[in-house]
């Protein structure tokens, strides 16, 4: 692969940005047009995903829009970088924006190596370079060169046709993306896998991405940041998700983000976020007395047996615990899934409802035992009063 | 029944009145193309104009063409004019809406998808708009030359320099019916409509490998 050019990542920052559209209504006292936006401020630090979401209407696509200006706002700033986008050349701001809609938009007429470079065509690239860009994005977006380059748009799966509406918004490397709903129009399981894999990109490149959605849980899931708006183009509540969830700012936001908002939280972080216990453990072979006496001192009422190597076998319930001999393999119990430091909290506590200790076992990635999580401590990281931020920080890595 | 005899005896001419045929119709369809094409433009672009430019195509397409060329001869003579004017008026109203129609037919979120990126207006005409409107205007290409094709036999009224093939079937009808001249006419034009046609679908196919793409895709899913 030829080199990366050094990555880029842009500011955004709305100053009392307003849109408001003539009264589509004849007069009276009708309410704010769909997609008005009213007096929004918001600074998008560079390389953060910002999530605008909120139910339609509520100008969500409107505030995108008005960063590349495909709309003009009727009051206030936009800026990138700290330069107001008013002052530069319409068509010249948009090449240097990466674009990503729900319909995605490819051009049915061309292949598709040649719709990765639509951007690089129009700033003129050498035609050698454009070529490589274009294999090299398709390649990045998971699409082998060789088969899909040469293709049409037709021919291709809605999923496959969204990738490479990702590889054409990257092809010039653009600082900043506005991504509005890009997977609205998928199916769910294609559209889980086309998030992680931006979020999987995301953390090679780093761009700043503005995304639109309408689903909170995609917001909740893709963004570092997220702005809820309201009809009428208010800004609700602008902050990390877990503040978001935990810490709703007005009715609307806490019926927006659902009455299931604490669960929402668990999936927002992972046991390597809450601090692990310690447990009761002895090797294959030990001998069996000693161990019976430490699990008996024990307020938890089991024996956690491990091979020679750490790696945990299962569960031994006290009173299973022979008075004497050796520990033997063959007396643990079949024990919950193993989870590691990047499993969900929801993942984690599904996993323990379901197993017959109702204890989350935690390995490191060689497989040997780090600790024990229980139900409780997973409580204890959810409750009010336990600082959001802490929770949510290191989680916007790719999904589990 | 057939006059072999005459047949033989008029190969060249026969051979003279299909390139003349040929040459008034692709005049007429090549005029009519570019007028049709400025004022498609004009109607993508100014929408109020479509209206009155559809109506008036329309309404030059109801203009009786032995008037026209009564009206014309006074003004243009028995020059080549009058022969194209009315032919030419006749394909507007086919490739202007064809035209136009290709023009709509351009889904909005690949218009959506070229401003975002930031296609100049003409960058999106150019290289986005007019490529997809290509099977419409193909069609109307199509339909406007087998039309051509078949009105080239009138112009044969204005004088004997016209017409075309259509020489041969006013002369063997004035003649009394000579049903081997008419065929002589009839015949080798209704070849080149057909002609045409074929050669327009095979052009059409060429420069639009990615509509065949699409219809794969629709017939196999």
């Amino acid at each position: 692969m030829p080199e990366q050019p050094a990555h880029r990542a842009a500011v955004v920052e709305y100053q009392h940005v307003s849109k408001r559209y003539a009264a589509a209504r004849p007069k009276g006292g009708a309410p704010a047009a769909p997609g008005a936006v009213n007096d929004l401020s918001l600074t998008v630090p560079a390389g953060k995903i910002c999530v605008l979401v909120g139910p339609s209407g509520c100008g969500k696509t409107t505030s995108l829009k008005m960063v590349n200006r495909l709309i003009e706002p009727t009051g206030g700033r936009i800026l990138i970088d700290g330069a107001d986008v008013a002052g530069r050349d319409a068509t010249e701001l948009r090449r240097e924006i990466g674009y990503v809609i729900q319909q995605v938009g490819l051009f049915p007429h061309q292949t598709i190596g040649a719709n990765v470079a639509v951007v690089p065509r129009l700033l003129r690239w050498p035609v050698a370079r454009q070529r490589e860009r274009a294999e090299e994005l398709l390649a990045l977006v998971g699409l082998e060169p060789a088969i899909y380059r040469d293709r049409y748009p037709a021919q291709l799966s809605g999923g496959e046709r969204q990738r490479v509406g990702v590889a054409r918004a990257l092809a010039a490397d653009p600082p900043l993306m506005l991504m509005d709903e890009p997977f609205g129009a998928v199916d769910p399981i294609v559209r889980e896998r086309l998030q992680n894999e931006l979020l999987r990109l995301q953390a090679e490149l780093a761009k700043t991405i503005l995304f639109v959605t309408h689903d909170i849980d995609e917001a909740i899931k893709m963004g570092d940041l997220v702005a809820v708006m309201q009809a009428g183009g208010h800004l609700e509540q602008f902050g990390p998700p877990a503040q978001v969830l935990a810490a709703p700012a007005s009715e609307f936001v806490a019926e927006f983000v659902g009455a299931d908002r604490g669960l929402k939280r668990l999936s927002l972080s992972r046991v390597g976020d809450v601090a692990l216990q310690p447990v009761v453990t002895a090797r294959v072979g030990d001998p069996a007395g000693d161990a019976r006496a430490r699990t008996f001192a024990d307020p938890f009422p089991y024996l956690l047996l491990l091979d020679p190597s750490d790696r945990p076998i299962g569960w031994v319930s006290q009173r299973h615990v022979p008075a004497s001999g050796v520990l033997e393999a063959s007396l643990a119990t079949p024990m919950s899934p193993l989870l590691d430091r990047r499993t969900t909290l929801k993942d984690a506590l599904s996993m323990m409802l379901d197993a017959d200790v109702q204890t989350g076992i935690v390995v490191d990635r060689a497989g040997r035992l780090r600790g024990v999580l229980s139900v409780e401590a997973i409580a204890a990281a959810l409750r009010p009063g336990a600082d959001p931020d802490g929770i949510a920080a290191g989680t916007s890595g790719t999904g589990g | 029944m057939i006059d072999w005899g005459w047949l033989a005896a008029h190969l060249d001419a026969i051979a003279y009145r299909t390139g003349q045929h040929l040459y008034l119709a692709a005049i007429a369809v090549g005029v009519g193309f570019a007028i049709s094409f400025v004022l498609a433009l004009v109607a993508a672009r100014q929408r109020a104009f479509y209206p009155p430019i559809s109506a008036l195509a329309g309404i030059l397409y109801t203009i009786p063409s032995l008037a026209l060329f009564a009206a014309l001869i006074s003004i243009t003579g028995f020059s080549v004019v009058t022969a194209e004017v009315p032919l030419v008026m006749y394909t507007l109203v086919i490739l202007v809406r064809n035209i136009v129609a290709g023009l709509d037919g351009v889904p909005a979120d690949v218009l959506e998808a070229a401003d975002g990126m930031g296609h100049t207006r003409r960058q999106r005409l150019w290289r986005v708009e007019l490529p997809l409107a290509v099977p419409l205007i193909v069609a109307g290409l199509r339909l406007a030359t087998v039309s051509t094709i078949g009105l080239v036999t009138i112009t044969g009224t204005i004088s004997d320099a016209f017409g075309g093939l259509g020489y041969f079937i006013l002369d063997g009808y004035n003649r009394g019916g000579f049903p081997t001249e008419m065929y002589a006419g009839a015949l080798p034009s209704i070849l080149l409509a057909l002609g045409a046609d074929f050669l327009f679908v095979r052009a059409q196919r060429r420069i639009t490998p990615w509509a065949q793409a699409r219809a794969l895709e629709a017939t196999s899913s």
